[in-house]
Formats: structure tokens, sequence, C-alpha cells
């Protein structure tokens, strides 16, 4: 018994990180586009990346640059360690990450966010990735001259193939204040769909995400908030015609905002296009733009 | 004295208006917090149906010859 068991047990996956849950739904909607962007990627080496990004809109323009670096230690497909990324815009502002592998399992981030001279975010992950579980503890904005502090654990353990269950407990302190948030998380996985729900005294988060077949992908989701006392509901969906290197994401929400983003790869040229167009009815603001981006 | 009200004046029709009435107010005042949670709700469960049932889409199947 206590072998079938550990066989079963063998047989199940790692669950991934607490903040992927709803991410293949939240990748079927589309990103707003305003005004005019173009991003220049270059690789410079097999470890070096650097982008430029230029930014022309109706607020302000702006100019970020992005520098990537990925070492040699490979802990899965696309994840290279140390991985060290900076960016800073034409204003200064500074947003840069680090992550470390320590062990085989162990996994450890440094964040840091500036706006001019003021330190707005400096948190501190690090997490444990078993072979059914993943566990994480993060510490953000710790001062212990202000006495104040945002501290994170999650937890997800497969139960099932399909099955994933876990929580995240909050607790932030600052002076003359401190309380604490349990949320419960769920998802269930199948090769045609995912279903995933958080739930807790602060709202609701549900998600569900279908592959209708190779060129259809769907999303629907619903949050509501006990705090700010709002509900809302969006649907998106994906359509991909890779015969004409092109993917269409469409969006509609109870908010009354719709949206779409065309994206076509202008092959042979190493281009992507991208045009997208947003309007909100309530607010009778509608808002487009285009992008470019070389890879 | 006066009569006392007739119990059928007092009865089902005036309770059911007022229940109407009741639930109208609640289906149309977009600030209810209740109402917006069982109308979202509710459209989540359409979404998720519309998404079950879209797998026979082809977008690049030849267009039908009139």
């Amino acid at each position: 018994m206590g072998n079938r068991a550990a066989a079963e047990r063998r047989q199940l996956h790692n669950p991934g990180s607490f903040e992927r849950l709803h991410r293949r739904c939240k990748d079927v909607f589309p990103q707003q586009i305003e005004g005019v962007k173009l991003v220049i990627n270059k690789n410079l080496s097999h470890h070096f990346q650097a982008a430029h990004t230029i930014h022309m809109s109706s607020m302000s323009p702006h100019y970020h640059f992005n520098a990537t670096y990925s070492g040699k230690r490979q802990a899965g497909p696309g994840e290279n360690f140390p991985l060290l990324v900076g960016e800073m815009d034409s204003s200064g502002n500074l947003n840069a990450q680090c992550i470390l592998l320590l062990a085989e399992r162990i996994r450890a981030k440094a964040a840091f966010q500036t706006q001019q001279e003021k330190f707005q975010t400096w948190q501190f992950d690090s997490e444990y990735r078993g072979d059914s579980f993943t566990t994480t503890f993060t510490l953000g904005n710790p001062d212990i001259i202000n006495e104040s502090v945002i501290v994170v654990g999650h937890f997800l353990q497969s139960i099932t193939q399909n099955l994933v269950l876990g929580g995240e407990m909050v607790y932030h302190r600052r002076p003359n204040e401190e309380g604490a948030i349990l949320t419960l998380a769920g998802k269930y996985t199948t090769p045609q769909w995912i279903a995933t729900l958080n739930i807790g005294r602060g709202g609701a988060h549900a998600s569900y995400y279908h592959k209708a077949n190779d060129q259809v992908q769907v999303g629907v989701e619903f949050e509501a908030s006990t705090q700010s006392r709002e509900t809302t509901f969006s649907f998106g969906y994906q359509l991909d015609i890779a015969q004409a290197n092109m993917v269409f994401r469409g969006s509609l929400d109870s908010n009354w905002v719709v949206g779409g983003v065309l994206e076509k790869r202008l092959a042979p040229l190493p281009l992507t296009f991208a045009l997208g167009a947003f309007m909100d009815h309530i607010k009778s603001k509608f808002q487009y733009g285009f992008s470019v981006t070389v890879c | 004295g006066m009569a006392a009200p007739k119990k059928s004046e007092a009865g089902c029709p005036r309770g059911l208006g007022d229940l109407l009435r009741a639930a109208w107010a609640l289906a149309t005042d977009r600030s209810d917090f209740r109402r917006n949670l069982i109308v979202n709700l509710g459209l989540f469960a359409a979404g998720v149906y519309i998404a079950r049932n879209l797998s026979d889409i082809d977008l690049m199947a030849p267009q039908p010859v009139a």
C-alpha cells in the first residue's frame, strides 16, 4: 500500500508557482496599446540581450532601456540561472530583478523598483520546488526603522495528476496597524481546459481557459473584491492563424470595455507588427495604437 | 368604529407587487454589490458554456460557394 502510494506520488508533477496559477487564461487577453511603440531587441551574445523601447503617446513620450543577462546553469527549458534583468526609463526610474538557483530545488529572487532617487519596492523571495509541491516565502518592503513589513507565504500541492490545491497567507504590519489575509486556491487541469479558483476573505478570482482547437483559445474570468465591493466579468479569445503568421486577441468585460489587438509577423523580416484598439463605452473613451517589434 | 381591513385587500396581491418591485429595483441598481455579484457570476457561467462549445470552428475552412 505504501509502495503504491509512493508510486502514485511519483507520477505527480510540480505544480509551478502561485503567481502563474491564472497565467494560461490571462495570456489569451489582449494587452492595451496606446500611441506608437517601437521595440528593438538585440542579442549581444548567448547570455546577454539588450532592448530599446521608444513609446510615443498622448500621456508622455518614454524611452526604456532593458538589459538581460542569463547564466549557464539550466534548470529547465528556457530557465537559465543566474538571471539578471534591469530596465531604466528616460525619467531615471529603475526596475531590477536578480534570480539565483541556490540549489537544485531552491531559488531566490531579489527585486527593486525606484522612482527618481527613492526606492518604491524592495522584495526578497525564496522558493522551494519539491516533486509534487511548491512553497514560497516573500518579504516585501521590510523596514526595521519604521517597523513595517509585508510577509507572504504560498503553498501549492499536487493532489492528483489533474488537481492542485494550495493557499496564500499575507501578513502586513505598519505602525499601529497589522493584519493577515488567508486565500485558498485550487486548479484543475486537463489537456483541453483549465479551471482555477482563488477564494478568501478579501474576495474571489475564478478563471476558465479552454483550447477549442489549434486555432481558437478562450478565457473567461470572474473577480470579486469585498474591500472595494466590486465584481468584474471578462471574456477573451485568441485566434491563431499560423498559415498567415497572424494572431488576433479580443476581449470584452462587464465594464463595457471592448478591445482587440492584431499581431502579424512580417516574415521573412524579423519584424512583428501589432495594431490595437480599446473602447470604453461607459466613459466614452477610445484608445488605439500600434507597435513594431524588431527581433 | 372603523371596520377592520379585509384580509383579502391586504393579502397576496400587495405582497407580490412589493416583491416584484423589490426584485426590479435590485435588478436595475448598478451600484448594488449583491446584484453585480449575481449578474457577473451568471455571465461567467454563460462564458464557460460558450467556451466549452466552440470546438467546431475552423478559421481556414474554404468559404461555401453560393
